[in-house]
Formats: structure tokens, sequence, C-alpha cells
């Protein structure tokens, strides 16, 4: 047997050339043995990363600003005048302690014919909307005025300590003897909606919320359709009875508070009546058709407020 | 000329062993060589009385040795005619020669092997073909045969497990043997054999499933509404049983598969609910003793009894959570038979509640629900455990609502949700939507008034999940449906060797022969 010699090799070898890569200076074995490493390190990696359902998003407030006051205006039923004095009760008392207001005229939501006492609640839910980073907001009924600027709401009323001392535990929610009693175990930072009752009820005339869901949650089911529908006698004032004594994920947010803490009335006959440093005053039952008999009560109160305020 | 081992017992051979020694006597005992047993590793005869003669080998026994007699380990010659341990066996009848020590050949025994050795006069060289080659080697992998132990049982007693410990050496000699790589191939081929042996046959896989921090199936559970306890108010036929039976089995194997916790609710125990305006609003109370007896839940999985898991391979997680914003769809308008109007318009509401994505984000979904032709199906369906999902069960049932609907409210709980989603900004911003074959597809009975529709009707095609058969009991055969549907889930998720069997198989037996047959 004969083979063809081998070819001739060439006689000026090519210069060495630089490397191509960096991994050839790895030594092949090596380089297996690391492809092996990674390999197990993204098994076990794929073992041990469990099912990821993601976590519900909690959405952080601020507090700026602390608190919103919110006040729904029926022209018709109280007077310019009332109104304008109002407003600037507010305003000023808000920029006091570097609140925010929202006052809007009750006409400005679409109410579907229902009474316009509802529009408190589109209002409050349009003021979170506007200031989603305010702590608490505030319903001030139209008919009532600050009088002592010198409390702040969310240190007087809606501090924990405060709270928890000033919540009245086992009370039936709708006086006198409703089966349904306000809560005696609860934490003052679990309280989400603060009011008061007076003699006939509860009283949706000066409430404050907790910004958060839970308010989202509660006032678009206080302002559902079918209760609005539904002819109460005291329209949203009695659907929020309802509510409160039905659905005790809203009853367990709830905390009753004596009435003159935010909610004092002009007169006796509905309520408690205000006393002198008291943070507001209330004139009820003063929406009666006549627009002058708002002005009427107010006008008793004005020099006071504004005195307080350091306006006169 | 094969000759009887009881025949020539006296004649011992000297040719080496081969393989193909066949017959052993009863009383042979045997024992490994190793090679330091041995006084000359050339040889590798203990006693070379005991061996038997080879068959197709030449006996030599009258013959001149081709080699020189081996030493014995006991010390000593072992050559033909001096027999010092025999098998002992004497047959007085035929005049036999005796050895010394009472070996027997007899006479006529001996002659025909002569005979049978003239007549092949073979001079056998040694390496004559591969045997005799390879002899040694195989040879040594061999045990050795040792007619008569007890002749050196003293001598043996030293390495009495004979079998044992060589058998390590030997298996120390073939991994020694191995090469470097395939001894790694090998370890990893027996790791991966031990982990599924770990993972699959023992519960350590479902228990890795289940765990929250590993497969996660602790944290789904399904609830199945079905009356165990036998109706109350209704009478139950067979075939309610049966489909009873065939929904329970299937979701139990489905979630002994996957590791989660299923929950039967027994319908027939709710009826104090039969008197009050709640009745059918059992699934609120159903789902929440579910999240408090099973704390680690995250997810319920709502089912009705007519349903059926066609794909018990699919994992809740695969299918749908692990990529949840992929599946869902919060937009109404992509399909929306109801005609709500999406998104809410309201001049009060935040930007998410107005968006018609609500905020975009997966994390934030609580509830999810197909719909069918007719609007939101709850026959399957997942809520997640939530401050939102206790508000939503709080809220679900009304009285006040309840009294002004409930004559249109045709299906009580579903169109009070509906209801709700209308109306209720909060519940519409965490609420999304599944196709509905993703987990709920319908029969071709249901829902067909305007014919096969792509996103309602099972297709075994693509594979859906699960079969509801909704509305079966209006007129529809509820059991038969069942059992196609139960038959198909087996036929479509045969192994492989069914496979084989039946689509090949059978299929060229039946071209062969004309016959159908089961395999």
């Amino acid at each position: 047997m004969h083979f063809a010699y081998p070819p001739r090799k060439s006689s000026n070898p090519p210069p060495f050339l630089p490397r191509s890569s960096r991994i050839s200076t790895l030594r092949r074995n090596r380089l297996k043995l690391v492809a092996i490493a990674g390999l197990s390190i993204i098994f076990l990696l794929w073992l041990f990363s469990g099912s990821k359902t993601k976590a519900s998003p909690q959405r952080i407030i601020t507090g700026t600003p602390p608190v919103v006051i919110v006040t729904a205006f029926e022209e018709k039923a109280v007077g310019a005048e009332f109104i304008r004095n109002a407003k600037s009760n507010r305003r000023e008392y808000a920029k006091m302690h570097g609140y925010k207001t929202h006052l809007v005229s009750s006409g400005d939501y679409d109410l579907n014919g229902s009474p316009l006492s509802w529009a408190k609640v589109p209002a409050m839910r349009h003021a979170m909307a506007k200031y989603p980073n305010a702590r608490f907001f505030w319903y001030l009924d139209q008919n009532s005025l600050i009088m002592n600027p010198d409390l702040k709401v969310e240190d007087y009323v809606m501090s924990a300590r405060k709270l928890e001392a000033s919540m009245i535990k086992d009370l039936p929610v709708v006086p006198p003897d409703s089966i349904i009693k306000t809560f005696s175990h609860l934490k003052g930072d679990d309280v989400s909606f603060v009011l008061t009752q007076d003699k006939e009820g509860l009283s949706a005339g000066s409430f404050i919320i907790r910004n958060g869901d839970w308010a989202e949650f509660f006032l678009d089911t206080w302002f559902d359709p079918l209760y609005r529908s539904y002819n109460f006698q005291k329209a949203e004032t009695h659907a929020l009875e309802h509510i409160v004594q039905w659905h005790p994920t809203i009853l367990s947010k709830l905390a009753i508070v004596p009435q003159r803490l935010i909610n004092a009335y002009s007169k006796s006959s509905q309520g408690e009546q205000y006393k002198e440093e008291d943070i507001v005053v209330r004139f009820p039952g003063c929406i009666t058709g006549s627009q002058s008999e708002c002005e009427e009560e107010a006008k008793r109160f004005l020099p006071q407020w504004q005195k307080a305020f350091g306006l006169s | 000329m094969s000759t009887a081992f009881t025949t020539s017992p006296a004649q011992s051979h000297h040719r080496r062993r081969s393989s193909t020694s066949g017959a052993a006597p009863p009383a042979v005992g045997y024992r490994v060589n190793r090679p330091n047993n041995l006084a000359q590793g050339s040889s590798r005869l203990l006693n070379p009385s005991n061996l038997s003669p080879i068959p197709g080998t030449p006996n030599t026994g009258n013959m001149p040795l081709s080699r020189s007699p081996s030493p014995i380990p006991g010390g000593g010659w072992s050559s033909p005619g001096l027999n010092i341990n025999s098998s002992g066996q004497s047959s007085p009848a035929t005049a036999s020669f005796s050895g010394p020590n009472g070996s027997n050949v007899t006479w006529e025994s001996a002659r025909l092997k002569s005979q049978g050795v003239s007549g092949y006069p073979s001079f056998s060289t040694q390496n004559q073909g591969f045997f005799t080659r390879h002899m040694r080697r195989i040879s040594r992998q061999l045990p050795t045969f040792q007619v008569s132990p007890d002749q050196y049982a003293e001598k043996d007693k030293p390495g009495r497990n004979k079998w044992n410990a060589p058998m390590l050496d030997r298996v120390r000699g073939v991994v020694a043997r191995i090469g470097r790589k395939w001894k790694i191939r090998m370890l990893i081929a027996a790791i991966i054999l031990f982990c599924y042996l770990l993972f699959w046959l023992t519960p350590l896989g479902y228990h890795y499933r289940r765990a929250t921090w590993l497969g996660g199936g602790q944290k789904f559970v399904i609830i199945l509404a079905a009356n165990v306890g036998g109706g109350v108010m209704e009478w139950k036929g067979a075939r309610e049983w049966a489909i009873e039976r065939d929904s329970v089995r299937n979701k139990r194997k489905y979630v002994s598969r996957w590791g989660y916790d299923l929950e039967i609710i027994d319908m027939s125990t709710k009826k104090r609910y039969a008197h009050e305006w709640r009745e059918s609003w059992e699934k609120v109370d159903s789902i929440r003793n579910s999240f408090r007896k099973y704390p680690k839940a995250e997810w319920v999985w709502w089912l009705d009894l007519n349903t059926f898991v066609m794909e018990p391979s699919y994992s809740l997680q695969d299918h749908i959570f692990n990529n949840l914003e992929k599946h869902i769809y919060r937009d109404i308008n992509e399909y929306n038979p109801l005609n709500i109007s999406h998104p809410l318009k309201g001049n009060y509401l935040d930007e998410a509640s107005q968006n018609v994505q609500g905020d975009g984000n997966p994390g934030s979904v609580n509830l999810i629900l197909p719909q069918d032709c007719s609007g939101f199906n709850l026959g399957s369906f997942f809520v997640r455990r939530s401050d939102w999902t206790d508000r939503l069960l709080d809220i679900w049932w009304d009285p006040v609502a309840y009294e002004q609907k409930h004559m249109e409210w045709e299906h009580k709980e579903q169109d009070a949700l509906e209801q709700l989603y209308t109306t209720q900004p909060w519940i519409r911003k965490h609420t999304a939507f599944l196709p509905q074959r993703k987990i709920n597809s319908f029969p071709n009975g249901a829902c067909s008034d305007n014919g096969m529709d792509p996103r309602i009707h099972y297709n075994q095609n693509d594979r859906d999940f699960l079969v509801n058969m909704a509305g079966c009991e209006w007129g529809r055969d509820c059991w038969g449906e069942m059992y196609n549907f139960r038959e198909l889930s087996y036929y479509l998720n045969r192994n492989p060797w069914e496979r084989f069997k039946e689509d090949l198989i059978a299929v060229i037996w039946f071209k062969l022969t004309g016959q159908k047959v089961k395999l």
C-alpha cells in the first residue's frame, strides 16, 4: 500500500494571531463546569421560585393636605349671602391650618332625580379624587359655621388616642333600641368614619372620613342608586342608617363620638346645644323653604366667629 | 464426546475451564478466584479434581498432557490418577477402579472415553478460537466451582462470605474500569432517577407543590358546590348521584395532583336559607368560611357541580395566575353581552375609576370571572382574599336592593353582582374578566341560540381547561354530557403507551383484519 505524501507545509507560516475571544482562555472542561454550575443554579432558582402572585398594591397617602373640608351648598335653600359667609368661614379655617376646601354646589352632581341632600356623597368622592393625598375629609353641612379655629381636626378628633377616649362604645347605632351597636373594642387607627348622633339618630351633617380604599367603598355603597330610589324618608341619612346596620364591614370602621365634638346644634331641641369653645355650630332644621331662616340664625354667630378668626 | 461429570472425576484434567462448562453438580461449591489465592497466576485451578470436564473440549484424560500439571493450593500436585480429593461417589455395582481416596472410575466409562478421545486425536494448541484466547479473562469473572466444600472448610473459614466480599471487589473492579466520563454520566442519570423517585413516587412532590414558598398550591382553594348529603327537598336519582360522584372525583384528582385544597359545600345543609330572602346567596357564606378554614388560601375558585376539569395537567398557576395580566381583560368592552357602559362617567370620580383598565395593575384584581352569552357567569370564578373581597361579600346581599329587584333578578346573586358592577366604581376597579373558554367552556347545548361561538363553546382541539354544563338541568341530559366529557377527557389525556396501543396497533390490526380490538 502506498499512501500519498502529506501536503507540504507552507514554508511561510502565518504570523501568530491574537486570540479571537476571551472564552478560549478558559479551558474547555472548565467552561463545561461553569455551564453545568450555571444551569444547576437556574434550576434551583426555578425550583425555589415558588408561585408568584402579585401582592395587592398599597397606595401611600402622604397627608398633604391633612384635612379637606367639603361642603355642598344649595343656593335656593339658604341664600347667597349665607353661602358667601359660610364659604369664607371654611376658607379662613383651612388657611389657618394648611387645609384645603372643596366647596361645591349640590347641582354640580347628577343625582338622577333624588333629593339634593344626596349631593354630599359625590361631593366627598369628588374631593377624594381631587386630593388623593389628603389624610382626612371632613364633610360639614352648609347650615353650619366653624366657631373655634384653634382646634385642628386631625389632632382634636382624629388622633388615635383622642378617638379611643372619646368614641362611644356599645351604643345602639340607631336610638333608642337598635340591636346593632357600635364596637366595644376598636383601635383608634382602625376607625375610618367618625360621626355623631343627635336626638333622631345618626347625623349626616358633619362627619369625617379617613382617606383610603375603604372610603371609596363606603361612599360608593352609600351612593348606590337603589338606595336613592328607595324613597327613604330622610334620604341619605336613612340610607346611612341602613348600611351601617346591615353591613358589618362598615360598622367595624365607624366610631360615634359625642355630638358636641364636631356637631353642636344651635338649639337644644334636636340635639346637644352649642357651647363656647365648641368647634362647630350647626343650625338644624333651618332649611325649610324660606331662605332667610338660616341667615337669621347665622347672624347670631357671625360676630363671634369673625372675632375668633381675627377678621373684624 | 461429552463426558458425564460423574463418570470421569478421576481423570482430572488440566485444561483451563471454559465458560461453557454448564452442568455443575448439586454438591458443588464455588468460589471466586482472587489472584492472590494462587501460587501461580497462570493456573487458576484450586482443586483440579473438582473440575467438571468441559463438554466440547477434548478430554485429555488418557492423553499426553499438553501442559505440566498445576500445583494445587493445598500443596502437592494434581495429576491424573492421583486424586486426593474426589466426590467420594462410588458405584460398587460396576467393576470400578477406585483411586486411593475412593474416587471411582468405571471401567466402562473410561473405556468409552478413551474411545471417544481416540475418535478425535486432536492436537490442540492454545489460542485457538475466541474462547480459548479469551478464556482467562472470561473465566476470571466467573465464580469457581468447588465440588466438596467440606474438605476445605477449615481453610475457607476466614473467607466465609465467599460471595459477598469478592462481589464488592468485583464491583469495585468494574467501577474502576469505567471511564471518568461515563462515571459522571451515570452519576447524573442516577441523580435524575433519584429525583424522579423522590418527587413523583413519594409524597415529597405533593408537599413541594403545596408549600406556599415553593409550588404555592396552598394558595388555591377550590370550592365545589355539591349536594353531598343527598337532596333534602328533591329526590335524588341514580343519575344525580353519578353526576356528583364523577364531578367530585374529578376535582379530587385535580386537587391532589397540584396540591390545592378542595372544599365541598353541601348545599342541602344550607336550606336554612330556603325560607329567607337570602336563598342562593350561600356562595357568600361558603367563600367566607373557606377563607377562614384555609388561612393560607389566597384565591378561591368557585365551581358548580356540573363542571368537569378536562385538562388536569394544567395548573392554575401556569394556566392563569403566573401571567395574570396576559390572560385577563379589565375593559368589559372587549366582550360585553350586557352592554354595560364602561368606563363609568361621573364628574366626581377619580381617575382610576374612569379608566377602562382601572389602575392597570394586575395586583389590584380581586375578582376574576368569565362572561357567557348572557352576561356574568358565576359557575366558575375566582376571588382573592382581601379587604375588598370582605366588603364585596358583605355588600353582595342587601335587603333594600333585594326588595326592589328580586322580581327582576332571575339569577339572584349573579344579577346582584351585575348590578353592583354596573353602579359601583369601587367594584369595577378591582374586577377583571377571563375569556370564557379559559375556565368555563360551554357544551354545545348551552348558549346555543346563535349557533356555535368560538368564544363560548368547548373545542377539543384547543384543549379547553374546564367544561361547565351550565343549565343542563333545564331540559338537557346532565349525566349524558358529564359522561361524554369524562370519556373525552380520558381520551385526550391518554399516556403514550395507550396512544401507541390504540392509535397504532389497534388501527393496524383493524386495517389488516377488519376487526376492531380493544387493547
